[in-house]
């Protein structure tokens, strides 16, 4: 299997807290300025805290149904995405994987999604 | 702590309570939900209109300067008149600034106003922060507390079905509330059916309508002046609001804001959660009343499942929660939600809820969460 994609987030160089999304207004913890964060690379790995499966959307992608988890990184941060497939369960080991999508408006993009590693 | 000072050094007091019914949206104009709802606590305080000295008007969906066009309908007496926006907890801080003007003594009898109309889509300004996430629009609401029923159940054991009882419990209190938008009482099997995220079906999700609530809050010097009923009188002994901190990788925001928000709030009231009657907590998906129950020290992690289904919570259990039906039942039509848990625990503590009453309620709490996360937490006491 290849490596999973890498994401990247921020670290801030006052008070060393590592968060995802980066941020471009400020460090949340100790309110450094946005130029005191640094860029820093978290490998897209993790596990499944917890998941829930849509059944009803009010946009037309992602189209319904669709599988949502809360990702635990190896790295620390704990962010919610799309986990590929329905049989996906809490404690599930998952890695990144870039997938070709459409926003709302039809237009071609590319999203960073889940999918459990067996 | 200053807001301690203020609220016991000038107590301010809940004198009346009126509502328009919580309903589907429709041709009625916020202007005649608003003015129903004044004008019931006008009649159930036995104030004038013309002795209300402020108005704050909770509400986030309607646009700007909502209050005037409104409220000058009873008479343009040209008080101050201001909107709040605070989310889903917009009425809630309503009251929290109508408290703040009586307490500070600026004023002695002021109105909180709640009053909404869906307008389709909530408009939440968190989307366009500039800050893109990876969940894009793909997590809403529903499906944010979905994972957290998920994370629940996993962690304690519960089932879909243990969860499902609070919307059981909520429908069933909405079926006495003639101002609820869900007056129905449901089966367990009809509450499991219409999966919408995760193990949330649509009647463990809050129906958002219209509707309007109005609480008017006095001084002791008002209440005399007046000649307002003291005994009728429901004692604010706290105001809290708080905004989300960081609380660590993966810790339940919306658990652990309550969490803090209460335990600031039973300290300024100088109560313990065990002196708790009856509460009204933001109950918009079923699985939050469980999460706030613990959160709030009404019971112990995990426990809140078992608690419920024992029937504990229920109207005439040890603790009552939401008998207007919350969230769930009575709805959510923003604005209005949080003066609605004020009208209603303050119906509770005169002993004038009627079929939905506690018996011997003596303290109440009103709890709201809004996007942002914000939370908004009173308590309060009869004499």
């Amino acid at each position: 299997m290849t490596d999973p994609p890498v994401m990247v987030g921020h670290r801030c160089a006052i008070c060393l807290r590592i968060a995802f999304p980066p941020d471009p207004y400020g460090c949340e913890k100790c309110g450094a300025l946005a130029t005191e964060l640094d860029e820093f690379e978290l490998e897209a790995k993790g596990s499944v805290r917890a998941v829930a499966t849509v059944h009803r959307h009010h946009h037309p992608s992602p189209s319904t149904p669709f599988t949502v988890g809360v990702v635990e990184l190896v790295a620390g941060p704990v962010l919610k995405a799309i986990v590929e497939g329905e049989a996906v369960a809490v404690g599930d080991s998952v890695i990144g994987v870039l997938v070709d999508g459409e926003d709302n408006d039809g237009n071609p993009v590319v999203d960073l999604h889940f999918q459990v590693v067996t | 702590m200053s807001s301690r000072s203020l609220l016991s050094d000038r107590p301010v007091f809940v004198v009346g309570t009126g509502l328009h019914p919580y309903q589907r949206r429709s041709e009625t104009t916020y202007v005649d939900l608003g003015i129903t709802a004044v004008r019931a606590a006008l009649v159930d305080a036995g104030v004038m209109w013309p002795d209300i000295e402020a108005a704050y008007t909770g509400t986030a969906l309607l646009g700007m300067g909502s209050s005037r066009i409104m409220l000058s309908r009873l008479g343009a007496t040209g008080i101050a008149m201001t909107q709040v926006e605070n989310a889903s907890a917009s009425g809630s801080s309503a009251v929290a600034q109508a408290c703040l003007e009586v307490a500070s003594g600026r004023s002695d009898v002021v109105l909180a106003l709640g009053v909404d109309k869906p307008r389709g889509g909530l408009g939440a300004a968190p989307g366009q922060a500039g800050i893109p996430n990876l969940e894009g629009g793909s997590i809403v609401p529903f499906t944010h507390f979905a994972l957290l029923a998920s994370e629940y159940m996993d962690l304690h054991g519960v089932s879909d079905e243990q969860v499902a009882r609070v919307a059981l419990k909520n429908h069933r209190n909405g079926s006495l509330n003639p101002f609820a938008q869900r007056q129905k009482v449901r089966t367990l099997e009809e509450i499991l059916s219409e999966p919408i995220s995760g193990s949330l079906t649509r009647l463990q999700c809050c129906p958002v309508g219209e509707g309007a609530a109005a609480v008017i809050v006095a001084s002791e010097d008002g209440i005399k002046r007046l000649n307002l009923d003291r005994s009728r009188a429901v004692q604010v002994l706290s105001s809290v609001t708080r905004t989300e901190g960081l609380y660590g990788e993966g810790v339940g925001i919306d658990a652990a804001l309550t969490a803090e928000t209460g335990m600031a709030a039973f300290e300024e009231a100088n109560v313990d959660p065990s002196d708790i009657d009856v509460l009204e907590v933001h109950d918009a998906f079923a699985i939050e009343e469980l999460l706030y129950a613990e959160a709030l020290g009404l019971c112990k992690p995990g426990e809140a499942a078992s608690r419920v289904e024992s029937g504990d919570f229920d109207i005439g259990g040890s603790c009552a929660f939401s008998p207007s039906g919350g969230l769930l039942a009575m709805g959510h039509p923003i604005g209005p939600t949080g003066v609605g848990q004020i009208a209603e625990i303050v119906s509770q503590l005169r002993g004038e809820a009627g079929d939905r009453q506690q018996p011997e309620a003596r303290v109440g709490m009103a709890h709201m969460v809004g996007i942002g996360a914000v939370c908004v937490v009173h308590v309060l006491r009869c004499e």
